[in-house]
Order: C-alpha cells, then structure tokens, then sequence
C-alpha cells in the first residue's frame, strides 16, 4: 500500500531528501575536514583546496597512526578467525540437536549483549592488571572475543537453522559420520551466514571503544583510541582527527554495503527476518 | 563418538568462552559491591561493608543526577528515535529510485562507531567553526555563537540529539524489514472500505507493527544504558559532570577515582533492571 499518500507525494519527497541530508551532511562534513588544510578547517568553506598532507602527517610521531591501524587490524583478524569456527560449530549443535539446557543456554548468551560493558571491564582491568596484561592485544583479542561471541552464534545459528535438514539426513544414512556433514554439507551451504557474521564480527571488534580504551596505554592502543591523541593542548587538531576518522570509517562502509541485506537480522540477533 | 557427547563437545568452547569472559567478571563484580576497596591506596579489595556502597550511591548527589539523566536519557532517545524511524519507514514505503538509495544510505551511520559519531558532532557543534551551529546561527540569529556542550541542558541535548541521529537510521531498516511482512488483506479492505491513510496508518498498521515496535523499543532501551563511547567523545560527561549517566558514572567511578567497590554498585544498579529487560525480550518478545 502506499502509506506516504497522506502527504502530497512531492512534500514527501521533501521529507525523504530531508532525511538523507541528516543523514549524509555530518559524515560528508567529517570527510571534507579530512582533506582540509588546519587553516581551511576552521572555516566553513565548502570549495577549497584538497590536500593529503593530513594523511601524511598522522604517520608521523606523535601519532605514528599507521602503528594503531595494525593493532586494529591484527585483533580483529584473530578475533574472528578465534571466533568463528567456535562460534559455527556451536551454532550447528544449538540448530540441530536437542540439547539439556539449550533455550537457557540461548537466553544467557544473549544476555551477556544486554549488560552494559562497563561492568565488565572493570574485573578484567583489575585481572589484567594484576598479572601485567595491561596494554597487550592479547588482553583485547580475549576480551573482544567475549564480544563477538554471541553475536556470531545467534546469527550462524539463523542460517543454520534455514537450511534443510534432508541432504545430511542422506548423507547420514550413508555412513558419513556428523564431522563429515558439518564439513562437507553445512560448512559449504552455510558459508554465506558464516561470512556475513565474520565481517559483522570484524566491525564490532574494529569499532569497540570501552575496552581497548581502558585497557590499553600506549603499545596496543587501537584506531578509536587513538582518536584522543589529537586533543593537543593547543586545542583539537581537527584536520588530523578527520583523517584518522576517515580510516577508521572506509573499510567499516565498505563492509557494511557488502552485508547490508542481513545487517539488521545480525543486530537484532534473528529476531526480525 | 556417540551423538549424545558430541553434542555437547561442540558448544562447550563457545560456552566457556562466555561464561569465563562474562559470568566469571559479573560474579566478581558483585562481590565488589559489597567491599570497600581503593585502588590507589591497596591492591587488594578492602574491608566487607554490606550495602554501604549502595546507600553511600543513593546519598550522593552525582549518583542520583547520572541515574535521573539515564532515565531521561531514555526516554528521550527511545521516543525520538522511535518516532522517526517510523516515520522515515513509512516515508520510504512507496519505492522508486530516490527512496530506494536513501534506504542504502541507512546503513552509514551504523558503520560509524559511537565513538566517530561523539567526534563528527563534536565537531559541528563548535561555536565558531562547527557547521551546524554556525548554520544555525545564520538562520535564528539569536542562536549565533552559542556554545552547546557548555552548558548543562544544551550538552544534554545535544547527547540526545546525535545518539537519535546515530540510531535513527538502523531503526528505520528494522520497521521497513516489519512494513514488508504485514499481510496486506486488511489494509487493502480498509482502503476500500474508503478509510484516509491516516486512519489506516493508526487503525490497521500500526497495531500490527506493535511486535516489532517492541523489539525496537527494547534493543534501543539498552542501546540507550549502554550508551558511553558517545558521550566520551562528545561531552565528557560534562559540563562539570552534569551530563553523566549510570554507564559513564561508573566509569569515572572506576577509573577516574579507582574506587572500585562503590563503582560496581554502581554498575550493578544498571545490570538488574537489565537482565529482567532480557529475560522479557527473550520471553515474549522473540517468541510472538
């Protein structure tokens, strides 16, 4: 049906660019900043002339911005290569057996999302702190691991559970055992759901900021951390945080477009298809 | 192997993982609360002392404004939010070409962490150079050069403002998601039947749409307690810790002040209206 009627089609379609201008000016804003000169940033001149010295001078110290991109990178790269195979292997038997415990098991699981982080990191700062993890990325690897975790079992557990059970029943019957099936039957007809909640899971630990800005210093901190090192005393150094954002910002864009279709279903954990 | 193990074998990592990195640090954390313990004067928790972080937490004055802006916090964020997710659902109904790229755009602001979001409004909120301030001005004169994270209730607001504008759009992509799935016999009848598109907006989608407003209701509830990265960035809590919530009260609490025992309390007011708030959503929310 055609809701928007109710208006004349072409006020709504003022609402509609309205709606995208909200959306797109703070980000398009962020974006120009990141190619300004530190004078040009502090004036609203939308038409000036574009430079990437920004970009070079965040590789420099203090800020060596290039070190963080790799923190980031490696802990979310082991978090989800940690994470995932756990994560499908416990989806399949959450989708395919009964087990003692299972809708508990789901509930607690998800759970662990509602509560906020803070109260989390708060033991693990004082653990970590205790045995001297303090600014390791293992420290962040095990925690963002945690994070992930449910995210991924809730999502693979969905594709799991829409794919029809008849070909392993087959598969069964002729003597493969449940190893073999998961390998050579699940694996495969599920990997598109396996890799959505990969790169889903790559977000999250990508843009996770409490953690790692609690338990990191100086050596292990991350991108999103590393945003804070360009309050100088001076003032903010707007030009260089606009880059830093830029960097943090592109390949997140580029993932979510590659996983728009089953993005809502990841956040809302199955509960809308 | 026999079934009967294997099924078993194959959660057993993934529960451990999240019962050592969750349930382990939730237990801790509430034996904190009852304990007494300076981070800076022992490195190991103090003395028992009941209940008295709790009582000492609803005494002070900066516990009970962080616990009033939380509420409020939610409140406005869920209304707004909720409201104009609703409304852009709706708005984005018909298709076509425009509508069907500003649905794609619905996905950006999701893909910026809460902590850019905090930055990028940061930024245009500077009364000098910030583009939406400095626009604003131009237009209501009066409102030229007003400095919106300096004072109490313009920081609030502003918090409120740029986490509506952070969620809003993911919101969206849900209600479109329950829009499609609504069987359209009735609302078609209702149109026959010669109803105006408001009344059947109110009378006949709406009401349908109630199972999947609740679940955006409740995800954008504990989006909202959760809520911190944003308000690092944007306003510090401050001005002078005026704009604290429970979440970033307990983080000063904790790593400001490094007193870790009245901190947890704090933290664990937020954590049981939260379990409940999960016990609800898994209950009769994801069942319906």
């Amino acid at each position: 049906m055609n809701y928007s009627r109710c208006l004349s089609s072409r006020s709504s379609d003022l609402l509609v660019l309205i709606a995208a201008c909200v959306i797109l000016v703070p980000i398009g804003w962020i974006v120009l900043a990141a190619f300004k000169s530190n004078v040009d940033v502090f004036q609203l001149k939308l038409f000036f002339s574009p430079t990437l010295a920004n970009f070079a001078t965040i590789l420099d110290p203090p800020y060596v911005i290039h070190h963080k991109l790799l923190n980031s990178a490696i802990v979310a790269l082991v978090v989800v290569v940690v994470s995932i195979p756990i994560a499908t292997l416990a989806a399949y038997s959450l989708s395919r057996f009964k087990l003692y415990g299972a809708s508990f098991m789901l509930t607690a699981i998800l759970a662990t999302q509602f509560i906020p982080a803070v109260t989390i990191v708060l033991p693990f700062f004082l653990m970590f702190r205790s045995i001297g993890m303090l600014d390791t990325l293992l420290a962040l690897i095990l925690i963002h691991t945690s994070i992930v975790m449910p995210y991924a079992i809730w999502m693979i557990k969905g594709f799991i559970d829409g794919i029809p059970i008849e070909t392993e029943e087959a598969a069964l019957v002729d003597g493969a055992t449940r190893l073999q099936v998961i390998r050579n039957i699940v694996l495969p007809m599920a990997a598109p759901g396996v890799i959505t909640a990969s790169i889903f899971s790559f977000i999250l630990s990508w843009n996770e900021f409490m953690f790692a800005l609690v338990l990191t210093r100086r050596d292990a901190i991350t991108l999103p951390v590393g945003l804070a090192l360009f309050n100088a005393e001076t003032g903010v150094q707007w030009h260089l945080l606009a880059a830093t954002s830029l960097i943090i910002m592109i390949p997140m864009i580029v993932l979510a477009l590659l996983i728009q279709r089953h993005f809502v279903q990841g956040m809302t954990m199955g509960a809308v298809r | 192997m026999p079934e009967r193990y294997l099924k078993y074998i194959l959660v057993l990592p993934a529960i451990l993982i999240v019962v050592l990195t969750t349930g382990g640090p939730l237990i801790y954390s509430a034996l904190l609360t009852v304990r007494q313990w300076r981070l800076t004067q022992s490195p190991r928790p103090g003395a028992f002392v009941g209940f008295d972080n709790f009582s000492r937490a609803f005494e002070s004055p900066e516990f009970l404004r962080a616990l009033g802006n939380t509420v409020l916090f939610i409140v406005l964020t869920v209304t707004l939010t909720v409201v104009l997710a609703l409304t852009i659902a709706l708005l984005l109904q018909r298709g076509g070409p425009l509508r069907r790229t500003v649905q794609a755009l619905l996905i950006l602001p999701f893909a910026m962490s809460p902590a850019l979001v905090g930055i990028s409004w940061r930024f245009l909120l500077n009364p000098e150079f910030g583009l939406f301030s400095v626009t604003l001005g131009k237009i209501i004169p009066s409102l030229a050069h007003v400095n919106w994270l300096a004072t109490p209730e313009l920081a609030f607001a502003s918090m409120v403002a740029a986490d509506v504008w952070a969620w809003t759009p993911f919101m969206s992509l849900i209600l479109i998601g329950g829009l499609a799935a609504l069987p359209q016999e009735t609302i078609e009848a209702a149109q026959i039947d010669g109803a105006s598109r408001w009344r059947v907006i109110k009378d006949i989608v709406i009401p349908q749409l109630v199972p999947v407003l609740s679940i955006v209701v409740i995800l954008k509830t504990i989006f909202a307690v959760k809520a911190f990265d944003l308000i690092f960035m944007l306003t510090q809590g401050g001005p002078a810790r005026t704009t604290e919530t429970l979440s970033y009260f307990s983080y000063t609490t904790g790593f400001s002040y490094y007193d870790m025992g009245y901190a947890s309390a704090a933290m664990w007011v937020m954590v049981l209206p939260m379990l409940l708030l999960t016990l609800f959503y898994t209950r009769y929310v994801l069942k319906s």
